[in-house]
Formats: C-alpha cells, structure tokens, sequence
C-alpha cells in the first residue's frame, strides 16, 4: 500500500507544473502506469481523491493509462505482449526480446482550465 | 478555454532526486551500497547478521540501514556484530523511500563506508519502485515461499541484479524447483545474477560474501574481484 505517497507525488508534480504554466486550475491528470509498477489503479484512485479533497485540486480528474508489458523481438523488431513474460517471438520464433513498455509509472499530461 | 500540457517526468521524481544525491555521496567515499528486499521472514536479517559476522575480522567500514513497520529488533540484533545499525521504523510504510534513508543516513558516524547495507521493509512489492540510490537491489527468495514468485511479483525481480536464493538447504523438503524459480527470474530479467545461500547449512553465505568482494573491486574501478 504506498498509493498515498504515489498520489501525493502526483498531485505535487501536478501542482508545480500548474505554477510553471501561469497557476491555472487543474482539470485532468494523466498518469502512465505499467503493468507491473507494482501500483494497484483502485487503491491510488482512492487516495487521489483523499489526497486533493479541500485543496485547490479538489474536482480534479485523474486520468490513468494502463501500459502493458510490452516485449520487442530482437532479430525482427516485432513487438508483441509476452504470456507470462516468455521472450519467444510469437512473429519469428526467435528468442531474444526485451522489455521495451510495462514497468513505467510516469506523469502524462495535465489539462489546464 | 483548456489547454493540455504534455509533462514526461517519473511520477517519484523527488524520490529519485533524493536518491541521485544519495548516490552521488556515496559514490565520492567509495561506499558500496546494497538495497536488500524480500518477502518478511525470507532472511534478511539472518543473511545480514552472518554478513557482518563473516566480515567483522576484515578492515571493511561497514553500516546498515534496517526498516521495519514497528520495533527496533532488527537493529538490536545487528548492533552485536561491532557495525553502526540504525533502525528505520517506518510508522506503517510498506516501504524506504530515498528521504527515509538520507535522514537515517545523516545520523551515522560521519567517517567513509565501505558498504552500506540498506534492509528494505518486508515486502515485495512496494520497496522496488523507490529507488534509495543502491548500487544493486538484492531480492531474497527463500525456498519455503514458493518458486512462483518471479513471475507473480516480475517488477522487484526485474530491477534486482542479484537473486539469493536463500534456505537452500530446506530444498530437499519442499517442491520449490530453483530450475524453475531461476529460469522464471531470467524471463522477467535476463542479467539477473543468482547466488544459493543458507544461515544454517552448507552451502553458507560464501558465494554470497565473494559477490560482494567482486561489487566492492567494481566499485573501487579495480574491475576485477580482490583476492582473499
């Protein structure tokens, strides 16, 4: 359980990049978050909400983009959703992928009234 | 009218901050940093506790960081082997984060390390998203939990360099399988390096004690594992 001190991350980077840009009221928030970031979506949106309530963010919308785990094949450039993280190459057989999306947990976009 | 502002940034930005500061201090004293995660009761304590036991003869400068949710136990077993230990009682965090570790930090005897062993909280999930500015992450995989756990927790084996796989004298008396449990850590993590290691059995903490000869020379730019 540390989605509290995930949502207060956000909700800090989305409060300085509102000062950056004139201290406008945040509308929407938009995360990134990988498969296996080890963040449950569930648990952080109820923090989210404890976090901005009363706050000048309070009504804010937090907008997350689920990433899988995404693998790309070494010999042909296929890239392809492992099963249970297997690197065969279901385009070309060959063994050699790696993990090129999944393990991200990165701030996306703000939107600005 | 609203306008959308694209923000490409980690979401514990500040965490990683704190973390580069960390790691840039340490790197200037030459100091070997080791993040060690586990399960609670997969051993790290006990690794720990042998660790500093093994290398108490030596001239090695050495401190640990120890987290735990509640009590000062840890740190009290570790304090008997000579070394500054320092609890980190986290009030409920299921984690360290960089800040947690550079205030504890702070409060240690100023003079150089050699290594600094950092014991992460119980948990394989959380510790592996904050960065506390390790050299390496170490994941311990006890024998008795089971060799599914690669798979079922891929994000901490994913950023660990180092798997120990720990009470492996108990193999003979569980179905765990290290072919499996070692195959499924290298799906997730190709370079993951595996080590066996037992508190109370042979093999020991050997072939653990020398990686961490071979990290210590890497660190100091000798490139290759100091003799003896």
């Amino acid at each position: 359980m540390h989605e509290l001190s995930i949502a207060q991350s956000i909700v800090d980077s989305a409060r300085e990049h509102a000062a950056l840009n004139g201290g406008r009221r945040v509308l929407r928030i938009g995360v990134r978050i990988g498969e296996i970031s080890g963040v449950a979506v569930d648990a952080l949106e109820f923090c989210f909400g404890l976090t901005v309530k009363d706050t000048d963010l309070d009504g804010a919308a937090l907008e997350l983009e689920h990433v899988p785990v995404r693998y790309r094949c070494g010999a042909c450039t296929h890239e392809f959703h492992p099963v249970e993280f297997l690197a065969d190459c279901p385009s070309c057989g060959s063994s050699g992928a790696s993990m090129v999306a999944g393990d991200e947990l990165g701030m996306s976009f703000l939107e600005l009234e | 009218m609203t306008e959308r502002v694209e923000v490409r940034e980690g979401v514990l930005k500040e965490n990683d901050r704190i973390a580069l500061e960390l790691r840039e201090r340490l790197a200037a004293s030459g100091t070997l940093c080791l993040n060690l995660i586990s399960s609670p009761g997969a051993g790290k304590t006990s690794i720990l506790e042998g660790t500093l036991e093994a290398l108490r003869p030596t001239p090695l400068r050495i401190a640990v960081l120890t987290g735990d949710i509640q009590t000062e136990r840890d740190a009290d077993r570790l304090k008997r082997y000579g070394f500054p230990a320092l609890q980190i009682t986290t009030g409920g965090t299921c984690h360290l984060d960089a800040s947690m570790v550079k205030r504890s930090f702070a409060t240690l005897p100023p003079d150089a390390l050699d290594i600094l062993f950092i014991e992460n909280v119980g948990n394989l999930v959380c510790p592996a998203s904050y960065d506390l500015g390790e050299d390496a992450k170490v994941v311990v995989l006890s024998v008795t939990e089971g060799d599914d756990k690669p798979l079922k927790y891929p994000g901490i084996f994913r950023r660990a360099r180092l798997m120990l796989l720990h009470k492996i004298d108990l193999l003979p008396h569980t179905r765990f399988s290290r072919d499996a449990a070692v195959a499924d850590a290298r799906r997730v993590n190709p370079g993951i390096e595996v080590v066996e290691t037992s508190c109370l059995a042979e093999p020991g903490l050997g072939a653990w004690l020398r990686w961490i000869d071979g990290q210590l020379a890497i660190k100091r730019g000798a490139g290759r594992p100091a003799r003896g």
